[in-house]
C-alpha cells in the first residue's frame, strides 16, 4: 500500500439517536494513515462511543461515508434511508468494548474459536491450536477451559482481544476498553494493547487514562460536541494544545488523575 | 376414627398406572408445551403485527382462563366443531400442550429479552452471520435462563394435569378418587395421592434452586 493512501477515511459523518432528536456526530471527517495508532480523547457524553459504533458498522449513520483501504463500506445519503454496510469489508476491523462482552454460555476456547470456524470456516484443529498460542501469548492458556464467569476483569478483558485478533484484523478499535476494571488490572489489559502496536498493528483507542494516551499514540484527536476540536500529535494535543477546549479538559482530567 | 394406611398398599398397582398415565401425560405435554411456548415466544417478540396479534390473543387467552375450562372446552366443544372424536388421550393432550405453551411462552419471551444487546453488538463485530447469532449465541443464552422457571412451569403442568380426572381419563387422581369412593377411606387414599404428586414434585422445585445456585452462577447468565 502506498504511504499516503489512508486506510480510513471518514467524510462528513452525521449521527444523531431518537430521530434526529440528538445529534451526536455532526461532521466527523478523519483520515488514518496505515500504521498510525489513533487515540480519540474528549468528555464523556461527546460521541467517542458513537464514532468507534459507527466504524464497526453498529450504528446507522444520518449522512456521509467511510472507506477503508479504499473500500466504501458504510454510507448514507439520509436520515431515512438504510445505512449501507459492506459485511466483507467490515471484517477486516475488531472491536473489543467497555464490558468485555463475551458468551457467557461458552468457554474462553469456544468464545475464541466460533468466529473462525463460522465466519471463515477454519477446521477445529487449526482454530483451537491459533486459539491456544494466542492465549499462551496473553499469559491465559491456564483459562482456555474456564468460563467468562470465572475470570477477572482484567483476563476477561484481554480474552476480548484476542478473540477479536483471531479473525486476523487489519484495524482494531478499542472503546474504554480499561474503564471497567479495578485499577490494578488495567496495566495487564494496557500491556496486551501495547504488545499489538509494537507489531504495528493499527488502531483507534478511546480512553481516559492520560498516561496510556500518551505512550501508546501516533496521533491524539480531542473530540468535544460531535465534532474534532484538536487533531494533532500526541505531544501537541496531551502537552500543549493549541485549543482552549482541549486544555480545559486536558487539566481536569489530569487534576483529577493526582 | 380408626386410620389404616395399610390398606391403601392394595390398590398400589392401579395407583401406579394412574401414576403412569399422568407421568406420560406430562411428558408428553412438556416436550410439545415447550416446542409451542418458545415458537410462540419468537412470534410475540416478532416485527410483524399479524403473529403478534396472533401470538398474544392465544397466550393472553389461556392465562386467563381456568384450566378446567379449557379441558372442558376442548373436550366437549372441539369434538362438535370439527365435527370428529378424540380420545381422551388425545383431547387431554391438547388442552395441557396449549397451556403449557402459554405458560413457558412467557417464559421464554423473558429469557429472549434478557439476552442483552451487547452480547448482539459483539456478534456484528465477529462477523457472525445472523442464524449463527441465533443458532449459538441468543437461543442457548435464552434457553439456559429459562431454565429454573421452566422446570416451576413444569411442576405447574404436573400439578395441574390432576384435572383431566374431571373429563374421565384415568391418571393418578381419577383412580385415587375411585379406590376412595369404593372403600370409603377417603383420608387415608387422598393422603397417600397427595404424597405421591408431593414427592415427584418437590425434588423438581429444589432442583430449580439447585440450577440457579450451580449452573447460572457459575455462567453468570
Ligand atoms: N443508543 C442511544 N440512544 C440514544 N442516545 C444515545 C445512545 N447512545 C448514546 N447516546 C447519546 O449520545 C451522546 C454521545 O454518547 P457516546 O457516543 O456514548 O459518548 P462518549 O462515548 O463520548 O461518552 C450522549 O449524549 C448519549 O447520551
Ligand atoms: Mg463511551
Amino acid at each position: 500500500m502506498v504511504a499516503s493512501s489512508p486506510l480510513v477515511k471518514m467524510q462528513s459523518l452525521h449521527k444523531s439517536y431518537g430521530d434526529g432528536a440528538v445529534q451526536v456526530l455532526k461532521g466527523i471527517d478523519i483520515e488514518m494513515k496505515p500504521g498510525e495508532r489513533l487515540v480519540v480523547i474528549g468528555p464523556s457524553g461527546g460521541g467517542k462511543s458513537t464514532l468507534l459504533r459507527v466504524m464497526m458498522g453498529l450504528e446507522q449513520i444520518d449522512s456521509g461515508s467511510i472507506t477503508f483501504a479504499g473500500q466504501p463500506y458504510v454510507s448514507s445519503a439520509s436520515r431515512e434511508k438504510k445505512t449501507l454496510i459492506d459485511t466483507e469489508v467490515r471484517r477486516s476491523i475488531g472491536m473489543v468494548f467497555q464490558h468485555y462482552t463475551l458468551f457467557p454460555h461458552l468457554n474462553i476456547l469456544q468464545n475464541l474459536v466460533l468466529a473462525p470456524r463460522k465466519v471463515r470456516n477454519e477446521p477445529k484443529a487449526s482454530a483451537e491450536a491459533r486459539a491456544l498460542s494466542l492465549l499462551e501469548r496473553f499469559g491465559l492458556a491456564a483459562k482456555a477451559r474456564a468460563y467468562p464467569a470465572q475470570l477477572s476483569g482484567g483476563q476477561k478483558q484481554r480474552v476480548a482481544i484476542a478473540r477479536a485478533l483471531m479473525l486476523d484484523p487489519k484495524l482494531m478499535l478499542f472503546d474504554e476498553v480499561t474503564s471497567a476494571l479495578d485499577p490494578e488490572l488495567v496495566s495487564e489489559v494496557e500491556h496486551v494493547i501495547m504488545q499489538l502496536a509494537d507489531q504495528d498493528m493499527p488502531m483507534m483507542i478511546v480512553t481516559h487514562d492520560m498516561w496510556f494516551a500518551k505512550n501508546i499514540a501516533s496521533r491524539v484527536i480531542f473530540c468535544a460536541g460531535g465534532v474534532v476540536v484538536e487533531d494533532g500529535p500526541p505531544e501537541q494535543v496531551l502537552g500543549s494544545p493549541r485549543e482552549e477546549r482541549t486544555r480545559e479538559f486536558i487539566e481536569r482530567v489530569f487534576h483529577i488523575k493526582q | 376414627m380408626d386410620l389404616d394406611f395399610t390398606i391403601v398398599l392394595r390398590y398400589y398397582d392401579a395407583l401406579l398406572i394412574g401414576l403412569w398415565t399422568t407421568v406420560q401425560l406430562t411428558m408428553v405435554c412438556i416436550a410439545l408445551g415447550c416446542a409451542l411456548g418458545f415458537v410462540t415466544a419468537l412470534g410475540r417478540t416478532s416485527k410483524n403485527f399479524a403473529l403478534r396479534a396472533i401470538t398474544g390473543t392465544y397466550v393472553e387467552l389461556f392465562r386467563g382462563t381456568p384450566v378446567l375450562i379449557q379441558l372442558f372446552w376442548i373436550f366437549f366443544c372441539l369434538p362438535l366443531i370439527l365435527g370428529v372424536e378424540l380420545s381422551n388421550f388425545i383431547s387431554a393432550t391438547i388442552a395441557l400442550t396449549l397451556y403449557m405453551g402459554a405458560i413457558s411462552s412467557e417464559t421464554f419471551r423473558a429469557s429472549l429479552k434478557s439476552v442483552g444487546s451487547e452480547q448482539l453488538d459483539a456478534c456484528i463485530a465477529l462477523g457472525l452471520p445472523r442464524s449463527v447469532q441465533i443458532r449459538n449465541i441468543i437461543m442457548p443464552q435464552a434457553v439456559l435462563r429459562a431454565v429454573p422457571t421452566l422446570l416451576s412451569n413444569c411442576v405447574s403442568l404436573f400439578k395441574e394435569s390432576a384435572l383431566v380426572s374431571a373429563v374421565g381419563m384415568a391418571d393418578l387422581m381419577f383412580v385415587g378418587q375411585n379406590i376412595s369412593n369404593n372403600i370409603a377411606r377417603p383420608v387415608e387414599v387422598l393422603t397417600v395421592v397427595a404424597i405421591i404428586y408431593f414427592v415427584i414434585a418437590f425434588p423438581i422445585t429444589r432442583a430449580v434452586t439447585f440450577v440457579e445456585r450451580r449452573m447460572l452462577i457459575r455462567l453468570a447468565i
